[in-house]
């Protein structure tokens, strides 16, 4: 046979076409708490359209007024109208979850690489602090900072609460970062003259922000759980500025006075919103595992 | 190449006194240039009449006029001999302080690491077991729930019910008035801090095991031990939870101060007279001596644990030993 | 006799593993290679070969040694800053493992357009699809194949992505690094042809490496044994299958299975001494193209 002929006979055999892909995307997506996060965001956004009353108003003629036609919610001590103060102060507790989430993210991407990058020795020293870190109690650290601080506005809460909640991101995006350094299809990008801003951008970013989309979702979920624990112990926001922990710090008195809803009411509405972002948080996980795993 | 117990041991210990003092140097920097009046502490509302040369001399008697690091090799100094300064709001000696607290914070955090640590593995086994039935799943979901549930709000809502409603449970203090020595009171009063500590870590840890022993079953060996035809129980606890172990003990030992010294919030919501308690004031207050020991108490105890949890990880998991042993042969023969 | 392409002098590589252990993966090891020329590397694993490989494509920094692509020396910054684009458009790698050289969250029009994007190399076919799918077509696949992700597709399929997205820079030079070892034997003829159809077609050189003798012996036109680092015998392959002269070489091909059960009977395998091997031995010359590393005679 001739060299054509051999090459017809077992050469490139062409492949039948690929199979259509099935669309599903959205797999096992946590529809309830997707929607449930969706409404609290809206309500939060527009918060002006669905308030009753003044939100920081003291009403004194009407405190510890339990819920009613009128104040739907009750009102608080000071006599402020809860209802309104859940859709407004809800808005500070996002703005919170999200800043702090923000400043944790850049940290802890900037951290991550650079450890991920370095020589050995300064990769063993970097996650070595982490670790220590990691282990000192989260809120404690923040209780500390924000003691030594002084009084919170909403900026210094969210950078005290960022700074302390980068370290685990940080450990996820240095192991990628070292795993895809090494990995073969950088060094055959490389061989091709990809630049490291070439790499980063197509190689490093997508792999690492695909298997840190859930810890940065558990990590507004830790935020806005340190803001209403702080505001609660009375560390972070004031009376004033209303947010679900502030709302929550008058608990001490309701528990006197048996107010129930003051209680419960704001922290109804937190642990909804908490358990909507784990839910969320879970379903990215188990996409990023299912990507990886589906070989 | 066989390692040296004294050089292993000597190393570890070398590396944590750098610790300790790197991290006694940071606090006492930051405690010290952050902002706020440690004489708001020790005079209180005094502070505001006194004029600027009794000020002064008050900051003179209390030491804090001179540089930091000036400031900071005397309180080494004493600290060495013991003495670590009073604190500037109780007015007593700091580790008196701290001395007539401890035992309440150990009682509570201690108590509840044991039952977090057994409840956790049994709990772990047991969804393990019974995976994807429906008391893994309900156990599951109750877990991810009680995760979602800050701490202190749970707190909040059992006092409500147990103490406020029921009137079952004592909803603050370690005891009642005069009864000090009674310790069924003192049990009565524990038991509702206890349950949040308790139920705060339990399900991290619980998962974990979870996680990890169905990680295990899915190995090979299970299905060599199951075509052998051993029993379930024998794959589960005699192959499964051997090779779990050791990584969750080493956890365990790395998350002591998160779970004892993670009490401040419980402690402060039921107004429980513990270090918790005590080391938010301080930091709140600028008590700076009583600070400076409390961070370098949980500090210690920080770097003490995660040292003991990595030489536990090296000595009692074989498969660590194992891998170190091909890599220096390796080295070796070629 | 056609130009000479790729020049390996000297070329030597320790990896240093920790402050006592070194590793010598490469050790002197000399070889050419001309225009148009598939050169067969084979050897343990373990022996070198794809180090070798990786200090061409200037992946690792060769301790030692020079290295020549057309009388550039790829060692030296200056020239090699000077002749970058050119070299990494002409030189080419395709990996072992398919599964590690592509990208999981790239589409496979993405993966094959890469070198296309980093050159910024205005495409002949109009797009970088295009361009995408003509690669793709050469290789044996279709354009319904552009939107998949590695992981969906098999391991032959894989492979031929990273080899369309190695000749869509049309290279001189391509240097397969056991493209065959993880496929089955089926697909592994068909990469093979692959191969000598670039080479016969478009006058492509390859550096072929591999442990499987059999594959070797078909495509390759030159042989080149490796054995712990060092290069121990090189000759045109008809030459080296017929004649081995290295007692390591021997012991290589009698391992070679005969694909008939009565004369596979009575082959005797040749064991190799591994303490006999005689690390100091210099490439001699023994036939017209055929060198054999042994003592120098005095």
């Amino acid at each position: 046979m001739t060299e054509k002929e051999l090459f017809t006979v077992v050469g490139i055999r062409p492949e039948p076409p690929a199979p259509k892909k099935k669309v599903k995307r959205l797999k096992g997506f946590p529809w309830i708490s997707g929607i449930l996060l969706a409404l609290i965001l809206l309500c939060c956004l527009f918060a002006e359209l669905l308030m009753t009353k003044e939100p920081g108003y003291l009403d004194l003629q009407n405190f510890n007024v339990a819920p009613n036609g009128e104040f739907l919610f009750g009102t608080d001590t000071l006599g402020r109208d809860i209802f309104s103060g859940i859709w407004y102060g809800g808005r500070i507790s996002l703005t919170i979850g999200f800043l702090a989430t923000l400043i944790s993210t850049l940290i802890a991407v900037v951290y991550g690489s650079v450890s991920g990058i370095a020589p050995g020795w300064l990769d063993a020293l970097m996650m070595r602090f982490t670790e220590i870190f990691l282990s000192i109690p989260g809120l404690l650290m923040v209780l500390f900072l924000q003691a030594i601080l002084g009084q919170a506005n909403v900026l210094s809460l969210s950078v005290v609460i960022g700074v302390t909640g980068w370290a685990s991101i940080a450990k996820v995006v240095r192991t990628e970062v070292r795993q895809i350094r090494n990995s073969e299809y950088v060094v055959a990008s490389k061989c091709m003259g990809g630049k490291f801003p070439h790499i980063l951008r197509k190689h490093l970013a997508p792999n690492f922000i695909a298997s840190i989309m859930f810890m940065v979702v558990m990590n507004v979920r830790g935020a806005i759980g340190s803001e209403s624990t702080l505001s609660f112990m009375g560390m972070g926001l004031p009376l004033e500025i209303i947010s679900w922990g502030s709302m929550l710090s008058l608990s001490e008195k309701a528990l006197l006075t048996d107010s129930w809803w003051i209680i419960i009411i704001p922290g109804a509405f937190l642990v909804t919103l908490l358990m909507c972002l784990t839910n969320i948080g879970n379903y990215l996980r188990k996409s990023a595992n299912r990507k990886e795993s589906n070989l | 190449m066989r390692r040296n117990p004294f050089v292993y041991y000597g190393k570890k210990a070398l590396i944590f006194l750098l610790s300790v003092f790197l991290l006694s140097v940071t606090v006492f920097y930051i405690s010290r240039l952050a902002p706020g009046d440690p004489l708001m502490s020790y005079y209180g509302e005094r502070v505001e009449k006194m004029s600027v040369e009794e000020k002064e001399t008050a900051r003179g008697k209390l030491g804090l006029n001179e540089p930091i690091y000036i400031q900071y090799i005397r309180w080494v100094e004493n600290a060495i001999k013991g003495d670590f300064g009073i604190s500037f709001k109780y007015k007593q000696d700091v580790m008196q302080v701290i001395g007539s607290r401890i035992g309440s914070t150990l009682i509570l955090g201690g108590t509840g690491f044991v039952l977090t640590f057994v409840g956790a593995l049994l709990l772990g086994i047991l969804c393990a077991w019974y995976e994807d039935r429906w008391v893994d799943r309900l156990l599951c979901k109750g877990g991810t729930l009680l995760s979602c549930i800050p701490e202190f709000w749970l707190s909040l809502v059992l006092i409500l019910v147990f103490a406020v409603t029921l009137h079952l449970l004592p909803g603050s203090g370690a005891y009642d008035v005069g009864y000090k020595n009674n310790v069924l009171n003192r049990i009565e009063h524990l038991i509702l801090p206890l349950v949040i500590v308790v139920l705060q870590h339990l399900w991290y840890y619980a998962y974990m095991i979870r996680n990890k022993l169905l990680e295990e079953i899915g190995a090979d060996y299970v299905l060599l031990g199951k075509s052998k035809g051993l029993s379930k129980r024998k794959i589960m606890f005699r192959h499964c939870l051997r090779n779990v172990l050791p990584s969750y003990i080493s956890l365990m030992a790395i998350s002591v101060p998160h779970v004892v010294g993670g009490t401040y919030i419980v402690e402060t919501v039921f107004s429980y007279p513990g270090i918790g308690a005590l080391s938010y004031e301080s930091a709140r207050y600028h008590d700076y001596n009583l600070l400076m020991v409390l961070c370098m108490m949980t500090g210690i105890l920080v770097i003490f644990c995660n040292m003991i949890g990595q030489i536990i990880n090296e000595k009692l998991d074989p498969r660590i030993k194992a891998t170190e042993v091909v890599e220096t042969s390796e080295v070796t023969e070629l | 006799m056609s130009e000479i392409l790729l020049d390996v002098q000297h070329l030597t590589h320790v990896f240093r593993l920790d402050k006592h252990a070194v590793i010598k993966a490469v050790d002197d090891v000399s070889f050419q290679m001309k225009k148009g020329e598939i050169l067969g590397l084979v050897g343990e694993s373990g022996s070198g070969k794809s180090t070798v490989a990786r200090c061409i494509m200037n992946v690792y920094k060769p301790t030692g040694g020079k290295i020549l692509y057309r009388d550039i020396d790829i060692g030296d910054k200056a020239q090699l800053r000077k002749h970058r684009k050119m070299l990494e458009s002409l030189r080419q790698i395709i990996f072992q493992d398919s599964t590690s050289s592509l990208n999981q969250r790239m589409t496979v029009a993405d993966i094959i357009a890469e070198p296309m994007s980093i050159h910024r190399m205005r495409p002949a076919r109009g797009s970088l699809r295009a361009e995408a799918e003509f690669q793709l077509s050469y290789v044996g696949m279709d354009a319904s194949y552009l939107d998949k992700y590695p992981t969906e597709l098999s391991g032959g399929q894989r492979q031929r992505v990273a080899i369309a997205r190695a000749l869509s820079m049309e290279p001189e030079l391509l240097v397969a690094d056991e493209p065959i070892a993880s496929l089955d034997v089926s697909i592994q003829a068909q990469i093979i042809n692959l191969l000598r159809h670039c080479n016969r077609e478009h006058g492509c050189s390859i550096l072929f490496i591999a442990h499987d003798l059999s594959m070797v012996e078909y495509l390759c036109d030159r042989v080149g044994v490796m054995y712990r680092g060092r290069l121990v015998e090189i000759a045109p392959t008809a030459e080296l299958y017929a004649n081995p002269r290295h007692p390591y070489t021997k012991a290589l091909l009698s391992a070679i299975p005969i694909p008939d059960p009565i004369a596979e009977r009575s082959r005797k395998r040749i064991d190799f001494d591994e303490v006999s091997f005689d690390r100091d031995g210099v490439l001699t010359r023994i036939a017209a193209d055929h060198f054999v590393l042994m003592q120098e005679e005095v």
